[in-house]
Parts: structure tokens; sequence; C-alpha cells
């Protein structure tokens, strides 16, 4: 047992790929190696130039003229980006509800959807219909769930608040309450958590049990070997889910766009989201210059983020292949 | 010994003490998850009268289970569930296996620029979809396949941001020194990947083939644009039939999406057999 | 691995399958004897709805040699994206059905097609409600043909009113009528309503409804000029403070969330006694099986010397900019807004339709509840405005919405809203 042990960590922890490599590549196997990789990413290469790439770029011209979809395409330099700053108050309001919407809903959905995978990685009888029914919320979508979830919402025939009731708070109204509609979002989104804890599931099915046998040998208690093995094995998982959900959660729509009244964004504005505020410039209005300025102005604050993100985490994140980069 | 044994005893007696606990805490989770799908259930089983009234009642006072039959009856839902099936399995397919091809050359290949490539990757992801879809559009107008599920399938072919991120986090955690091993055997660098890499990811193959078949079997916009003609139609654009401008027949919209949310919650039951399966093999390469 | 290859190879040929046969139903298009395929895009695709259309379309396919209409249902709201899209691409439908409101929006941007020169205007407009033949208009040339329309009228319920001591037959006509008939309709339990005699901003008639019934009927512009801050429609919205205040900001809050669903409705559950919508409410009424005694008329009017204002919205049929077969499209469209074919969709689906002598006609041949709903809606129609979308100030209504909002929270007063408004809307002038 022992040396099974000292067989799976000492590689990955101790050896780093480069400390392995003795001799130095030659020339022509690097290049050989470029090209395979180039082979691999070929799919993705061909993608990218052929249907991602042209959109993208005009997307970003776009942002800098009168762009109404169907006839017009004037460049009219910084105006929409000026626009923006300066004269559109809802921009900022958008902004704001939606970096309120990622500060909260991005680590309770990391948190829960950890919590639940541990829980769902036990030995436990019935775990396969468990899972079952833990991912089972985010396999729905369409508007029928915002529909469900508004009745769920109601404020006196509402499951929700008829279950804070046996406890004695009475529950808001929710989706009607300026202040409590954002918390109603994150609530449902927390319902939802299943995707996420199916990518953690998978992480944590592959963490050798040789590991948790020889902590048990220590007799090491359940929180112990969480903090000391699962969670540092499930550290690219997490890199993963923070990023995604971030990008996710920066670009939420379908919720407002669907529950609140002409997709405009609820009351007292408190549900215009980003890109609740975008589509409306978009579509409704025919100004996808503006739209598309929005857009890349997003793309800003979301690719500083990811590279804070992807920064950080080479301190935080741990591949037990072996950090190669 | 006998110490072994009482220690052996007592450590049983807290792990089955610890199992009760684990099962009456997911017990009770998932009463709490599934009572809003009961709403949807119930909803299905109403009368149009019924689900008018207020205060909506718990339990439908009659069963019409016929709204199941006349739902499905006022489409070509067959032919659509067909389509769907059709466009869901051929893109699963292909995100799996291109995917996975893809992020082995990200995790796995040292080349030149490839730091470069990944964050160009991972910034598809963060332009909303809105402002490129027109271009998009008019890009796949141009090659005449408007009204063709080709717009639907082919770029499940040509690799997904979050799929590639995703399997290459998973390829990461490979030792490096099995694949350095097969290097010094003389497999091939394909080899490597579809007889040791990919079983041993596989965990996130089954993740991502249970993402992209639900995705693409609830996907609405991506048929909403490019398909014209009802006999191409995929469910989802069915379901839409039941919401009209001025009222929604409820009965019969809750009733098609319980319909349509059974396939996917049975591929979810039937993958994640392969779920556990796989990380054995990968548990027994590791031991 | 051999299962794999296996099941791929299968799902290739399948997929070919599909792709091939995609392209033979392309051509059996094109070979419909020789004839012209339109396409036409709506969003009826329910039971009630599909049947009807597709019956207009049969009857004039059997009456063409050379034009065939083809129906495609396209869900709603998404339809409009899906439109412009295509015509982004310059391969749009023959003809799709569109929001009345942005017929000029849509014209100025270049979306639809001109239709002057298939018709004569002085002529073919006299079929047509003029208020809504004006909201076709852009520059002077229609872009559109109206098809239905709808207006807000008042429902009560009569059980209701009998049992408050009130004559069932005398709802209210003015302003000042409603409040006294709400006191007398609301119900009380514990400090909590049960039910609520009539709150202005239920149902189908919002803030800038209102405003407008107060305002003579005009909008937030009228002429391309800023209306939005005059002395009745502050004193108008000063009223709607008013009504939050008497019912206080959680009783109402707890309403519109217990009815945002679109399952129930408060007045049909009996918890509201009066309450704004459309005619075609009436269809929702009948089949909620409740039995319920109602009755309706025309918005009550804003003091003794005003007119019952009301606010209208509708559908047109239109030719997207680089329609194929905008002639043919055009044959059909005659059709469809004519009189024999608006008469046949008024009578099965109780809209209002916009060719003044179907819906005439229609009106004769009713009775009961139906006559009665539908009488008032005719009689509505001249006072009858729309809110078409101006196109200098594309998203005013996102503008002010909130302010207006804001004023009825009683955070800032009418006036302060109404001043912001206009200077917001204003700054943001294309």
């Amino acid at each position: 047992m022992t040396a099974d042990q000292a067989k799976t960590r000492l590689p990955s922890i101790s050896l780093s790929p480069k400390k392995t490599r003795a001799v130095a590549p030659s020339v022509s196997s690097v290049r050989k190696r470029n090209l395979i990789g180039y082979i691999f990413i070929l799919p993705w290469l061909i993608g990218f130039v052929g249907l991602i790439a042209g959109p993208l770029l005009f997307s970003l011209f776009a942002s800098f003229t009168d762009y109404n979809i169907t006839s017009k395409m004037n460049f009219i330099g910084l105006e929409n980006y000026k626009r923006m700053f300066t004269l559109d108050d809802m921009f900022w309001t958008a902004l704001w509800n939606t970096l309120y919407y990622v500060i909260f809903s991005v680590p309770l959905t990391t948190a829960g959807a950890i919590m639940i995978a541990v829980l769902l990685n036990q030995q436990v009888k019935g775990m396969k219909v468990f899972r079952t029914i833990y991912y089972l919320p985010s396999i729905l979508s369409g508007v029928a769930v915002y529909f469900l979830w508004m009745q769920l919402l109601s404020p006196s025939t509402g499951l929700v608040n008829q279950f804070l009731h046996i406890f004695g708070i009475e529950g808001p109204s929710w989706l009607f309450d300026p202040n409590w509609t954002k918390p109603a979002l994150i609530l449902m989104k927390m319902w939802s958590v299943g995707g996420g804890m199916l990518l953690y599931l998978g992480r944590m099915q592959g963490i050798s049990p040789s590991l948790y046998e020889a902590a048990d040998l220590d007799g090491a208690s359940g929180f112990r070997k969480f903090f000391h093995i699962t969670l540092p094995m499930i550290t690219p998982i997490i890199f993963f889910d923070i990023i995604t959900s971030t990008i996710g959660s920066f670009q939420i729509f379908q919720e407002a766009y669907v529950m609140t009244q002409n997709g405009q964004g609820g009351p007292g504005n408190s549900l215009l989201f980003y890109n609740l505020h975008m589509w409306n410039n978009a579509f409704k209005s025919f100004d996808m210059g503006y739209a598309s300025a929005m857009a890349w102005f997003l793309f800003i604050i979301i690719m500083a983020l990811t590279f804070t993100n992807l920064k950080v985490g080479k301190k935080w994140v741990y591949y037990d292949g072996g950090d190669d980069k | 010994m006998i110490r072994a044994a009482v220690r052996r005893a007592n450590q049983n007696k807290r792990l089955n003490v610890k199992k009760s606990m684990v099962f009456l805490i997911l017990f009770l989770g998932s009463i709490m998850l599934l009572t809003p799908l009961w709403w949807m259930l119930s909803t299905s089983l109403k009368s149009p009268q019924e689900i008018m009234q207020y205060p909506p009642s718990f339990f439908p006072k009659g069963f019409h289970l016929s709204n199941y039959i006349e739902a499905w009856k006022t489409g070509d839902f067959t032919r659509w569930s067909l389509n769907t099936l059709l466009i869901a399995v051929v893109t699963t397919i292909g995100n799996v296996f291109v995917n996975a091809f893809i992020a082995y050359g990200f995790a796995k290949v040292r080349f030149k620029g490839r730091n470069a490539l990944f964050v160009l990757v991972l910034s598809t992801m963060l332009i909303p979809g809105f402002v490129t879809m027109v271009p998009q559009y008019v890009l796949f107008s141009k090659l005449g396949w408007v009204n063709t599920y080709l717009p639907l399938i082919v770029p499940a072919f040509l690799g997904s941001a979050f799929n590639i991120f995703l399997i290459r986090q998973f390829m990461m955690t490979i030792p490096n020194e099995i694949i350095e091993a097969a290097i010094m055997d003389g497999a091939s660098y394909f080899r490597i990947w579809w007889l040791i890499a990919m079983p041993l990811v596989k965990p996130a193959l089954i993740t991502v083939a249970i993402f992209s078949f639900t995705g693409a079997w609830n996907d609405l916009l991506g048929p909403l644009l490019y398909l014209s003609d009802e006999k191409l139609y995929t469910l989802q654009l069915g379901l839409q039939t039941f919401k009209g401008s001025v009222q929604t027949q409820w009965n019969y919209l809750m009733a098609m999406s319980v319909m349509v949310m059974i396939p996917t919650i049975l591929i979810f039951y039937l993958f994640q057999r392969h779920f556990i399966k796989g990380s054995n093999i990968s548990a027994g390469m590791k031991g | 691995m051999k299962k794999v290859i296996g099941s791929i190879s299968l799902i290739v040929i399948l997929l070919l399958s599909t792709i091939l046969s995609g392209c033979s139903n392309k051509s059996d298009a094109a070979s419909s004897n020789g004839k012209v395929v339109v396409d036409f895009w709506t969003f009826w695709g329910s039971e009630t709805r599909r049947p009807v259309i597709e019956k207009i379309v049969d009857e004039f396919n059997k009456s063409q040699d050379n034009i065939l209409v083809k129906h495609t249902f396209i869900p709603w709201g998404d339809i409009w994206t899906k439109n412009l899209a295509a015509v982004a691409a310059g391969n749009p439908a023959d003809i799709v059905i569109n929001d009345i409101n942005s017929v000029s929006q849509r014209a100025e941007n270049n979306q639809a097609e001109d239709l002057s020169k298939y018709i004569d205007q002085d002529t073919f407009k006299e079929q047509f409600y003029s208020n809504l033949w004006e909201t076709v208009l852009y520059k002077d040339k229609p872009y559109a043909v109206p098809f239905t329309t709808d207006t807000r009228l008042l429902f009560y319920n009569k059980d209701a009113f009998k049992e408050a001591g009130l004559d069932p037959n005398k709802p209210p006509a003015t302003w000042k009528e409603l409040e006294e008939y709400a006191e007398k309709l609301d119900v009380k339990q514990d400090d909590k309503y049960t039910r609520i005699g009539f709150y202005p901003l239920f149902g189908g008639f919002g803030a800038p409804s209102w405003l407008k019934n107060a305002d003579n009927g005009t909008g937030y512009l009228e002429n391309g000029e800023l209306t939005i801050n005059t002395p009745n429609k502050v004193k108008a919205l000063e009223w709607l403070v008013e009504w939050q205040k008497r019912y206080g900001k959680k009783t109402i809050q707890n309403y519109q969330a217990e009815f945002s669903n679109g399952q129930t409705n408060p007045f049909i559950g009996g918890k509201v006694a009066m309450f704004t919508d459309v005619a075609t409410f009436y269809t929702q009424i009948r089949d909620s099986g409740t039995k319920m005694n109602f009755g309706v008329t025309t918005m009550p009017t804003f003091d003794e010397n005003s007119k019952p204002w009301s606010d209208g919205g509708g559908f047109v049929a239109e030719i997207p900019k680089g329609a194929k077969h905008p002639k043919e499209a055009m044959e059909f469209i005659k059709y469809l807004t004519g009189e024999k074919a608006q008469k046949f969709w008024a009578e099965k689906n109780y809209d209002n339709v916009a060719n003044i002598k179907a819906a005439e006609s229609v009106l004769n041949g009713l009775t009961g509840d139906a006559k009665t709903v539908y009488q008032n809606a005719v009689d509505s129609m001249q006072y009858t405005t729309l809110s078409p979308v101006p196109n200098q100030y594309p998203d005013y209504q996102e503008r002010i919405n909130p302010l207006v909002e804001s004023a009825i929270d009683g955070k800032i007063t009418a006036e302060e809203a109404l001043i912001e408004a206009e200077k917001d809307v204003a700054k943001m002038k294309k």
C-alpha cells in the first residue's frame, strides 16, 4: 500500500517534467512536435478562421460605426463609446446589476457544486438516482422553467415563501420588489447547479482511491481528507468552473428577458442586465453599432478578469500531470 | 489483533452513521430540487380551467393524461423528435471526439504559439453571441446552408472553446511520465491520444457528451434562425407553438416539456454508468 | 473501437441522406407546377389560430393559377429576430406578420418594401381605420398593410357590483367614479385586501396609457415633438401615485407577483373587481369555466368633458426588403386584408380586424356577451390612438418607464419624474 502511494504521489509532486527530460530535444524533433501540435488543433483553426474570426472582426469594426443591421454602416469613430460612457445612464445601471449578479452567483454556485459533488461521491444506496435528481434541474431549459419559477416565487401562494413561512419568516415579493429581484435570480441559478456538480464529480471519480486509503491509515478525518486530497486534486476544475461561470454570469440574459415585462428589465430597472440592454439596443432600436461597442467593452472587462485568473491560477491550480507551462 | 478488530468495528459504526447522514441530506435536498418539477408535472395534468384557478391547486383535481396525447397531435412531433435526435447525436459525436483531439494538442503537445492560441480560444467565449449572430447568419446564407442542418452540425466538428477548455483541464492531470514512456516505446502521438489519453479522461468525455446532447436537444436559437421549413423543425421549435401572442396553452406546454425532458434524463442515467467505469480504468492505470 | 467507428459511419450516412432529402425538398418547391411560391411567415401556430390562417391560405391558393402561398410558423417574438437576420442576408420571406407600432422604424431602417407601387393608395386605404393606416405610413408611403388591431376596454364583475350595492348596468364613466366605485368594491379582512376594487396598473392599460387618456389622447410624442411633461400628464401620474398609496406598496407588489406567471388572472380569480384588457380577454373569461357574470365598457374619461381615450396596437402584413416575389406577395396581402378573409378571422378569434367593413359585418352576426364586447371595441376604435415607435427616440419607453415607476414608488414627485424623463429622452435623440 505504501509503495503504491509513493508511486502515485512521487512523480507528480516532486518531479517536474522538465527535470525528467535529461537530453535537450533536437531541432528536427522540435519541428515535428510543432507540426503535430498544429495538426491536433487544426479543426479549431479551420473553425476559427472560417466561421468565427470573420463575424468577430466584423462586430469590432461595427462598434465604430452606426451599423443598423440592414442598411447603413458609416464610420463614426468613438461616438458609440462616448455615448456609452457619458450619455447612457442605463448602461451604468446595467453594468452594476450584472456585477452584482456575478459577484454573488459565481462563488455561491461554485461552492454549492463542490459540496453536492462531495456528497454524491460517497457510496450510499440509490446514488445513481440521487445523481440523476441533482442533475435534473440543469437539463430543463426554455421558457417553461422561468414561468415555473414565477409561480414558485409568488409571494403568498408560491412554495418558496410557504417554506419560509414554516420558520416564521415572511418572504418578500421577489420578482416585484427591486431589492429582491437579483437574489431571486441567484436562487434560481443555485437550483440548477447540477451542471457544475457533474464536472467536479467527474474529476473526483478520477482521484486514485489509494490516496484516501493511505489517509485512512493515518486516521485522517473527513475534513482533513477533503482539504488535503480532494480540494487540491479538483483545482483544475475549480479553475475551469470559475472562469466559465464568470463568463456565463456576465452574459446573463434569458432570465431577465423572459421574466420581466416586455423584456424591459423589471421593476425599477433592477433586472436590466448588460446583455439585456445590449439586446434592446441591437434588436429593438436596431442600433447594432452601439450594441457592438457594448459587447467589446464587456470583452475587455472579462478578458482582464480571465487574464488575472490565468496568472493567479498558476499559483493555486495543481495539475498532477506536472505543470509544463 | 483484538484491538484492531475493535477499531475496525468502531470505524464501521462511524462509517454507517456517516452514510446515513449523507443519505438524509441527499434525500432532503432531492425533495427541495424536485418540488419545482412537481409543479410542472401537476400543471401538465390539469385542465385549462383548473390552471386558471386561483389559488393554484397543488394536486391536480382530475388527471388529464389526455393532455399528453392531444399536445403530441397538435403538430408533427414524431418527425420533430427524430430531427432533434439526429442533430443531437451527430453534434454530440463531433463535440466529444473533435474537442478531445484539439484539447490534447493544447494540454500535452508543446508547440510554438500554444499559449497565445489557447488564450485566443478562451477569448472567443467572451463576446456575446448577439453581435456576431447576424454576420454569422449572412455567412451561412452565402454558403447556401440556410434551411439545412449544416449550420447546426458543422460547427460541432470544428471545436468549441468551452469543451476544449474542459477536456484540456482533465488532460492536464494525466501524468507526463505515462506519455513519455509511450513515446520511448515508439508510439505515435495519435496512438497515445486514442489509446492512453482518451480512456484516462473518460469522465470528462462523458460530461462533454451529456452537455452536448442536452445543449443540442434544448437549443432554440440555432434551429430558429436556420430552419424555415416546418418539416425540418426540432422539438424546441415545436414547443413554441403552444406559446402565443395572447395566450399560452399551459397544459400542453408543460406536458410536452415533460416529454421533451425524458430522453435527456435517460441519456444521463445511462451515461453515468460509464462515468464510474471510466474512473476504474484510470485508477487502475495509475495504481 | 469498431463499434464507435461503425456508429459514426451510420450517422454520417443518415446525415447525408437528410441533406439530400433537404435538397429534394427545395426542388419540390421550385417545381410546384410552375407556380410562384410566396413564403409567408406568421407566429400563429396554436391549435386555435393555425387552422384559421391555413384555411385563408388554402382558399387563396385555390383561386390562383400562378401563385402558391406557403405558410410557415415561426415562434412568437423570435420571428422578428429571424426576419431581421434574413433581411440582412438578403433571403427573407415574401410576407411576414409584424408589429404595427414599429412599421415606420423598420421603413426607416430599410427593412420593408415600399408598397405604394402595388396599390392605389387613395382607394385602398378607405378599407381600414384611419388611425391604423396612418401608422403604416413612412414619408407618406405605406410600408405594410394593417391586419388586426386592439383597443383597451374596462371589464367589471357584475356580481361584485351587486354585492357592493352598485348598479351592474352603470359602470364608472370617469376617473372620479372609478375611485368611488373601487372604494365600495374593496374587501378587507384583518388589514389585508381579499379583493381590490380597482388598481389602474393591473391589466393591459399601463402608465403611458393612463397619461395618454388624461391628455386628450396625446402620447409621449406628438408630431415628432416630445410631450412627456405636460400638466395633464403630471396630474395623471399624481393620480397613479395616489392609488399606490391607497392600497400600499406591499399589497400591490404582492398582487403583481401573484399574477405575473400568465396562468392565473386576478379578475377571473375574483381578486380584482374591475380590470383593463383588450377585447379578446373575453375568450379567456369564457374558457375559464368560472361562468363569471361580467360587464364591459369603454375607458373611463379623465373628467366629464374629455373622451374615453384608449391605447391600441396590432399587427400588419409586411413585405421584407429584398423579398423575391413582392408583386405576388402583394396579391395575397390584398386578399388577407380584404373583407372576406378579415371577417373569417374575426369570427373565429374575436380579434379586432383592421378592415372596417369586416369588423362591422362581424358585429351583426354576434349575440350575447360576444356582441357586447365587440360592440364596445368597435366604439372604442375612434378614441384609440396607437403609440408608434419614434425614429429619433427608438428606446424612449425604456427610458421613461423606470422614472415613472420611481414616481409611483414615491421616490420622486410626479413632476420631477416627467421633467427628468423628457430630459433623458431628449439627450438620446438620434
